[in-house]
């Protein structure tokens, strides 16, 4: 008799923890299908707009796709041609700037975390104070110490052609700038190592440097592949120290932004999917670089 | 293998706002070379440090440490051959139990990677971890980690262990069976030891020897049973044992044919051999171990009885812990209360009168204001004496 109250009971709670559970998870679905919306269509809209040809662009809606009279690659064909040489230029500056930041910013913070000497903390404010400097207020001085003082196209000129002189300076620029916010990433990840692990390797006779070698930088691959995806990402768009240090868009050292901001603008007007496609095209390198290192960065942000 | 020489060995940390704090204050302890010496004290009295300071991990503010007649102040840590056990295991989490085992040999020898194989080999067997070897530290257990750690430690044959507390992190049925094995370990590799505890009971049953620590300064060194017997001073004897002796604060007296050490609630005659040795304190503190403390149902019948009532009794099986007051005639005053230990078949009750004897040949008595140790109990005594019933 009893029971069978119970198991009444039960199956009238159970509707009720039922529908509350499909209307959490509807509210949930919904906002999910929303942001994705809300994230797509944006790159949705430029990729159909870089596949169309004028007559569609004026005649659909941005977000639509062309119809199959309207579709080109025209413009694709296009903006990768008159980008790359830009995506070189790029690559070869951005790929040795953001290993040379990881590495030193890695050893930086090994040096200022897990290594004791008097005034680490001072230097390590200095690094700090590297990081508020703004682009704007080093600009007029970074040109000038480049093409007046260090002069690396007119000193290297026998090992170096001009233009890789000027990749060369966009290296040291970035990685310079770029050190003191990687040396805060690592040094946040050290400060939580455990102080007796490294002792124990001192007292099992390593030394400061086999430390780092053996010990931290392999507890350090997570941080590694947070900083290569950040570092990448902010020296392969960065677009200030391109415009300042390489001058101009037809110099044979030019970035992809630099040449991107010029891309499809002409008197007769703006050609939007010469520029859709100039953008998409800049941006997959950030995009493989995600996906290269997206199960390491996931590990790296718990920390 | 090496004797180690501790020397006034001073330790003074600087705080960021100038005040200097003394850690380590004058410590002098000759380790003889096999031995297993246990450093024990209350947390903050300066063990770890001192530790730290023969380990090379923490530098020496004033006084020597050698090793083998050879001062070690100014060399390395990584150049002393030492080899240290810590509290968390400290092991490499990234790399296998065989890596961990083998990266202080290849750090610090130049020995043939099959050696290293071998030796690593033989450790991992003599601690039973040789099935563990390609695992990594966080697939093992608490106690698993511990051997690990051990292991790491002794796959270098260092001259001399250190170990910071090195059973704290286990289980109590865990630690009762390491401390065991440490010390068939030892004895087996026969290394000079240095092991840092907080905990009496591992300092009592581990070492040859026992250094206790309080404040920084050191208070006594002595083999175990010498520490629990004839304590140096009140603090030594209130740290070893549990549970701990019983103090009682008197006032000397001398009437003409006895001297009387008047306690709050009662006056306790002592013969005139030990009074001789209390008469520089005029307010000695009489200490009584538990387990010296007879009790019975019969009326106080000799002077070293007092009437007392049991307020709270502790079975522990083998064994009750008795909580005794003193009747006090002058309600104002605060009962005094002291602790016995009795025969666990014995059957008493909160709130019953008994008498409490307590022997003159197992008394201690302390220097009133130093603390200092004036007469400690008769040994001879002590085996001959039929467990009181």
């Amino acid at each position: 008799m009893s029971e069978e109250t119970l198991s009444a009971g039960q199956s009238t709670d159970d509707e009720r923890v039922l529908d509350r559970i499909s209307l959490t998870q509807a509210g949930l679905y919904t906002s999910l299908v929303g942001l994705v919306l809300f994230y797509l269509v944006p790159v949705q809209s430029g990729f159909v707009t870089s596949i169309k040809t004028s007559d569609a662009l004026i005649n659909t809606q941005p977000f639509a796709p062309p119809g199959p009279n309207g579709a080109t690659l025209e413009s694709w064909e296009f903006a990768f041609n008159a980008l790359s040489q830009g995506l070189i230029n790029s690559l070869l500056f951005t790929v040795p700037a953001t290993v040379l930041c990881a590495v030193l910013g890695s050893m930086a913070a090994y040096g200022l975390t897990l290594v004791n000497w008097r005034g680490q903390v001072a230097v390590f404010v200095l690094f700090i104070a590297g990081i508020f400097i703004p682009y704007q207020a080093v600009i007029v001085p970074l040109t000038q110490f480049w093409s007046q003082y260090a002069m690396l196209d007119h000193r290297l000129g026998l090992i170096l052609s001009s233009h890789h002189a000027t990749i060369l300076e966009l290296i040291i620029t970035h990685t310079a700038y770029g050190i003191p916010i990687c040396t805060l990433l690592f040094r946040s990840q050290y400060k939580t190592m455990s102080w007796e692990m490294i002792e124990a390797a001192r007292l099992d006779g390593a030394s400061v440097w086999r430390i780092y070698r053996r010990i931290v930088l392999p507890l350090s691959i997570p941080m590694f592949a947070v900083v290569f995806i950040f570092q990448f990402t902010q020296i392969w768009n960065e677009f200030l120290f391109s415009l300042t240090i390489i001058g101009s868009v037809n110099d044979s050292a030019a970035s992809a932004t630099l040449i991107l901001s010029g891309l499809g603008e002409a008197l007769e007007g703006v050609d939007y999917p010469l520029r859709m496609a100039g953008a998409l095209i800049t941006a997959i390198p950030t995009l493989i670089v995600y996906l290269l290192f997206a199960d390491k960065f996931a590990e790296g942000v718990r920390v | 293998m090496a004797q180690t020489k501790l020397n006034d060995v001073t330790k003074v940390f600087t705080e960021d706002d100038g005040n200097e704090i003394v850690a380590v204050d004058e410590v002098s302890i000759d380790i003889d070379d096999g031995e297993f010496l246990v450093l024990v004290g209350p947390s903050g009295c300066g063990k770890s440090t001192t530790l730290r300071m023969v380990a090379g991990l923490e530098s020496i503010s004033s006084g020597e440490i050698s090793l083998d007649d050879r001062v070690i102040n100014d060399i390395p840590a990584k150049n002393r051959d030492i080899a240290m056990v810590f509290q968390s295991y400290a092991l490499y989490p990234h790399m296998t139990v065989r890596e961990n085992m083998s990266f202080g040999l290849e750090e610090s020898t130049d020995m043939p990677d099959d050696e290293i194989d071998e030796r690593v080999e033989e450790t991992a067997e003599m601690m039973g971890i040789e099935e563990l070897l390609d695992r990594k530290p966080g697939e093992l257990s608490g106690g698993q980690q511990q051997r690990v750690a051990l292991g790491r430690a002794i796959v270098r044959d260092p001259s001399v262990f250190l170990m910071d507390e090195p059973l704290s992190n286990l289980d109590a049925k865990l630690r009762a069976e390491m401390r065991t094995e440490l010390q068939r370990l030892q004895e087996e590799l026969d290394t000079t030891t240095v092991y840092v505890t907080h905990d009496q009971t591992e300092a009592m049953t581990m070492g040859d020897r026992v250094a206790i620590l309080n404040d920084g300064t050191l208070q006594q060194v002595g083999t175990p049973l010498d520490c629990y017997h004839r304590p140096a001073n009140l603090f030594v004897a209130g740290f070893v044992g549990e549970p701990s002796m019983n103090f009682i604060d008197t006032d000397l007296h001398s009437e003409a044919d006895e001297t009387i050490l008047q306690a709050d609630l009662f006056d306790y005659s002592i013969s005139d051999e030990i009074a001789t040795k209390v008469s520089d304190s005029s307010d000695p503190v009489l200490g009584i171990r538990p387990e010296d403390i007879g009790i019975s149902e019969d009326p106080p019948s000799d002077k070293h009885d007092v009437a007392a009532t049991i307020d709270v009794i502790e079975p522990m099986g083998d064994e009750n812990i008795v909580y005794l007051q003193f009747d006090s005639e002058d309600s104002s005053r605060e009962a005094e209360s002291i602790i016995a230990t009795i025969g666990g078949m014995r059957q008493f009750e909160s709130g019953q009168t008994v008498t409490a004897h307590i022997p003159e040949d197992a008394i201690h008595l302390f220097h009133g204001e130093t603390g200092e140790a004036l007469h400690n109990r008769r040994l001879e005594t002590a085996e001959s004496q039929a467990p009181q019933l």
